[in-house]
């Protein structure tokens, strides 16, 4: 059974969209609610767990979403500049093991 | 002519002119209170809560609970009650005939006409009223921090409060409220209860709510509107900061989503007990008082958690709809389909698989990150508001942090007599 994953949402605006282009990630952007641009990173159970712990104002959308949302503004820039330094979606781990 | 409230009770505003006021509260002891009882002190005073006239005594508190009614049969959902530790009792002399000053930041407020001191059981209150007594239920974790007598009399103002800005035009009591629906013209005016920033989600039910508030009235003058009236009380960190929600739901009227014809913002001070289908009863209750006909009502309407399933305040509500004096209208909710290109209702479009629902949390993170949703999903008026708010109130963030609590305007004062 494929193991669950929880992903998370980050925003991209006309900036962050500039810098995934120059990554080469841009093409991984989705799209949702009327155009607005995102890019998802996947937890895994293990990491989704240490996210809610680490990061107490996080929460996991249960009843909508499935994602974690609400990480501080700061972590979400972190991963995602950790995304463009890395050019790559699977950054969670290397992010997490700083907490 | 006389306004009459929830109850079929006239509403009369408990306040005593200051000359009076003075008189009144000489050589009294006074006895300060927290917010939580400062709010409904006004409640009580300005007829928010008619029939009330005071903090409940043990007769109508079991007959809330047990019944969902005061002593005398009318409909009440949630007990109002003042609580006191027994040292307190002794020390102050509180006992049936006496009387107390409530003081607030230090200033007298209300005259408090004592009648009775008795004690209830907090685990059966909360069972009752919330349908559970886990602590972890926010109105059972405020039931149990209460002190263990309770003090049952009556409410008179004895000094208003000031609504300090951004707040003061939107503290509108039912008097006023009432006189102002009659100066528009408006025959039916539907509440929105609110403690949200709006997203064009909240936008579309109040636009839907409107149009079952209209049905078969005559269109050649507007006669119909929607009364935002914001709950406005303790907060969680997360929760949006106050500022930020009484101005962004007045930002839609300024910005032409609605107008000055069809839509009014307002507060309320209240804090929220979350007890879903008997929260949704006590707005009924609440929102008559201000001159209300009818009350929109979602799903899990001031629910929390998993504790009440997303219809059991309809079921509430309709249980006891011919006590009430306000005409429920129980919206559907609204989405964003990419097929049809618009937000459009779920009792409408048939797009299922391709549905994108309206997620509170969701929009938050993008708010937090500060990203621009498109107009469709938020009006970029209100966006841009929202980020004003967290600068000019919020100490950066639109959002309740410790900072935010410890600093923040408060929304009223009670000021030297």
């Amino acid at each position: 059974m494929a193991e669950e994953r929880y992903p998370i949402n980050i925003w991209i605006n006309e900036e962050r969209f500039a810098a995934l282009e120059k990554a080469g990630l841009a093409h991984m952007c989705e799209e949702m609610l009327a155009g607005l641009k995102l890019f998802r990173v996947y937890a895994n159970e293990q990491q989704k767990d240490k996210i809610l712990k680490v990061f107490p104002t996080a929460k996991f959308d249960s009843a909508t979403t499935k994602s974690i949302e609400l990480l501080p503004k700061d972590v979400k820039d972190k991963i995602f500049d950790k995304i463009v330094e890395k050019q790559s979606v699977d950054i969670l781990g290397d992010f997490l093991s700083g907490y | 002519m006389a306004e009459i409230g929830h109850g079929g009770k006239e509403i009369v505003e408990r306040i005593l002119p200051p000359a009076e006021a003075a008189q009144k509260i000489k050589g009294l002891k006074t006895y300060e209170v927290r917010s939580q009882i400062a709010n409904e002190v006004i409640d009580l005073a300005y007829g928010y809560f008619t029939p009330l006239e005071g903090f409940m005594g043990k007769a109508d508190v079991e007959s809330v609970c047990k019944n969902m009614t005061l002593a005398n049969g009318v409909v009440w959902s949630i007990p109002i009650i003042f609580d006191m530790s027994a040292a307190e009792v002794a020390e102050y002399g509180v006992k049936a005939g006496a009387s107390l000053v409530l003081t607030y930041g230090g200033n007298p407020m209300a005259l408090f006409e004592i009648e009775e001191v008795f004690e209830y059981d907090k685990k059966a209150m909360c069972q009752d009223v919330y349908g559970t007594t886990e602590e972890k239920h926010p109105g059972c974790a405020r039931t149990y921090g209460y002190k263990d007598k309770f003090v049952g009399g009556k409410i008179t103002l004895v000094n208003r409060p000031k609504i300090s800005p951004p707040y003061d035009p939107y503290f509108i009591p039912p008097l006023e409220m009432r006189k102002i629906f009659k100066e528009k013209g408006w025959e039916r005016v539907v509440a929105h209860q609110t403690r949200n920033v709006p997203h064009t989600g909240h936008e579309w039910l109040m636009k839907g709510a409107w149009f079952q508030t209209y049905a078969d009235l005559p269109i050649e003058k507007p006669l119909v509107g929607v009364l935002v009236n914001a709950i406005i009380g303790e907060k969680r960190k997360g929760d949006y900061i106050d500022e930020a929600i009484i101005l962004t739901q007045d930002e839609q009227r300024k910005s032409g989503y609605f107008g000055d014809h069809n839509h009014l913002t307002s507060l309320t001070f209240w804090d929220m007990r979350y007890a879903g289908p008997r929260e949704a009863v006590f707005h009924a209750a609440l929102r008559t008082n201000l001159g209300l006909t009818h009350h929109m009502f979602g799903r899990d309407h001031a629910g929390v958690g998993t504790y009440y399933g997303p219809y059991d305040a309809h079921r509430m509500l309709e249980s006891v709809r011919d006590r009430l004096a306000i005409t429920p209208v129980y919206s559907m909710n609204w989405l964003y389909c990419p097929h049809c290109g618009e937000i459009t209702s779920e009792g409408l479009c048939n797009h299922r698989d391709e549905w994108q629902k309206f997620s509170g949390t969701v929009i938050r993170s993008i708010v937090q990150d500060g990203v621009k949703p498109p107009r469709l999903i938020f009006r970029p008026e209100v966006f841009d508001l929202v980020m004003e708010c967290a600068e000019k109130y919020g100490f950066g963030s639109p959002f309740v942090t410790d900072e935010y609590l410890q600093k923040r305007i408060p929304v009223f004062t009670i000021p030297p007599m």
